[in-house]
């Protein structure tokens, strides 16, 4: 089923830019917050956004090379999903609030990695630069311009899907931390 | 003698000897991007890097130690928001001087103005040589140019970050190291 573009470059652009106010909140608190985890394998807030910012490390530069390397078509104004970017949303994207848990490979993973408040700040960064990107995207064919993927060598998705994947993957993982948050609250609620 | 380095004698025997004392443990943040600098820093023992993010990683852009002043200069200049990050390497012991004192200090005599040109001399042709420094193609050459301005840096500085300075994977650097 195809989407209209523009429709759905607004929709992820919504959703960015409630990360980036979720993170500019998540700045104001302390570290010891942010460093906050509920289990002993469970990720702290900063380790949830540095979890994002590994992936955007290779998206980021990703999409924008495509972009790059792709002439500008206004003609389309259409997206078609392909079948596997539609798998890789259905496994990442939160439905109905209901989350399915993922196991993360292992070089993705940042538990127990010392981290700061530049975490929430290079977050930030990504984000915008998201925007910027997405701004541009209406100008390009989302559906025949493909992009690598960070797991494997040989598989490509659709442009228009590796922004699907990435924004809901972001909206999965700040989601996570707002509950890592509400977890340490309801703790320092608690009468000792 | 050098008027700026006179200038920076005096600054210490003057400004630093009555200088509060502060203390920062390992990577400790003494400013962070979005914060405006009022001071500048002596430093008193251990080391301080300063660093600007983006989206991708961090770069070092200017290293410290001991013996040696340190700040955001564009923000303790214009009073706007830094967009660097200064941070301790290492357990680190600074004197904080005050721009408003710092000022007041360079307008007591026209002598220290004279001396404080000299030393703005001296910040724009290190600037100079630094862009100079990034422009140089060949990663070995990058590595000598900074070894003949400051031969101690490998003694004072944890090697990843002299490796981020010269905008060379860890790995690089070692490998030059060794040949």
């Amino acid at each position: 089923m195809a989407l209209e573009k523009l429709r759905m470059i607004k929709d992820l652009e919504e959703i960015t830019k409630g990360l980036i106010s979720r993170a500019e909140y998540f700045r104001s608190l302390t570290n010891e917050e942010l460093n906050f985890r509920e289990e002993a394998e469970s990720w702290s807030i900063l380790e949830c956004l540095e979890h994002l910012n590994r992936y955007g490390e290779f998206y980021l530069v990703e999409i924008e090379k495509r972009m790059l390397y792709n002439t500008t078509d206004e003609g389309s104004d259409s997206f078609k999903p392909g079948w596997l970017g539609n798998y890789f949303v259905g496994l990442i994207k939160i439905k109905d609030g209901q989350v399915k848990k993922i196991k993360t490979l292992k070089d993705m993973n940042p538990l127990h990695s010392e981290l700061n408040h530049t975490v929430i700040d290079k977050f930030i960064k990504q984000q915008k630069q998201m925007i910027r990107l997405l701004d541009r995207a209406n100008n390009f064919d989302l559906t025949s311009i493909k992009t690598n993927i960070s797991i494997n060598k040989w598989i490509k998705i659709r442009l228009g899907d590796t922004f699907r994947f990435v924004i809901y993957h972001n909206q999965r993982h700040v989601m996570q931390a707002d509950r890592v948050l509400a977890a340490l609250e309801k703790r320092k609620g608690e009468v000792v | 003698m050098d008027p700026a380095l006179q200038l920076i004698q005096e600054v210490e025997q003057t400004l630093v000897a009555k200088a509060k004392l502060l203390v920062f443990e390992r990577n400790d943040f003494i400013l962070q991007a979005g914060a405006v600098e009022h001071n500048f820093y002596w430093i008193e023992s251990g080391a301080i890097r300063a660093f600007y993010l983006t989206e991708l990683e961090e770069h070092t852009i200017r290293l410290g130690y001991k013996g040696s002043l340190i700040t955001s200069l564009t923000s303790f200049l214009n009073g706007t928001p830094s967009e660097y990050y200064l941070q301790a390497i290492r357990k680190t012991h600074l004197r904080p001087i005050p721009k408003t004192t710092f000022q007041n200090f360079i307008q007591e005599k026209p002598v220290r103005l004279q001396q404080y040109n000299r030393l703005l001399e001296t910040i724009v042709v290190q600037q100079l040589e630094r862009e100079i420094d990034l422009l140089t193609y060949s990663p070995v050459e990058r590595l000598q140019r900074v070894l003949t301005r400051s031969p101690h840096l490998f003694q004072e500085i944890p090697a990843k970050y002299i490796a981020s300075y010269l905008r060379m994977s860890p790995e690089t650097l070692s490998r030059i190291q060794k040949s």
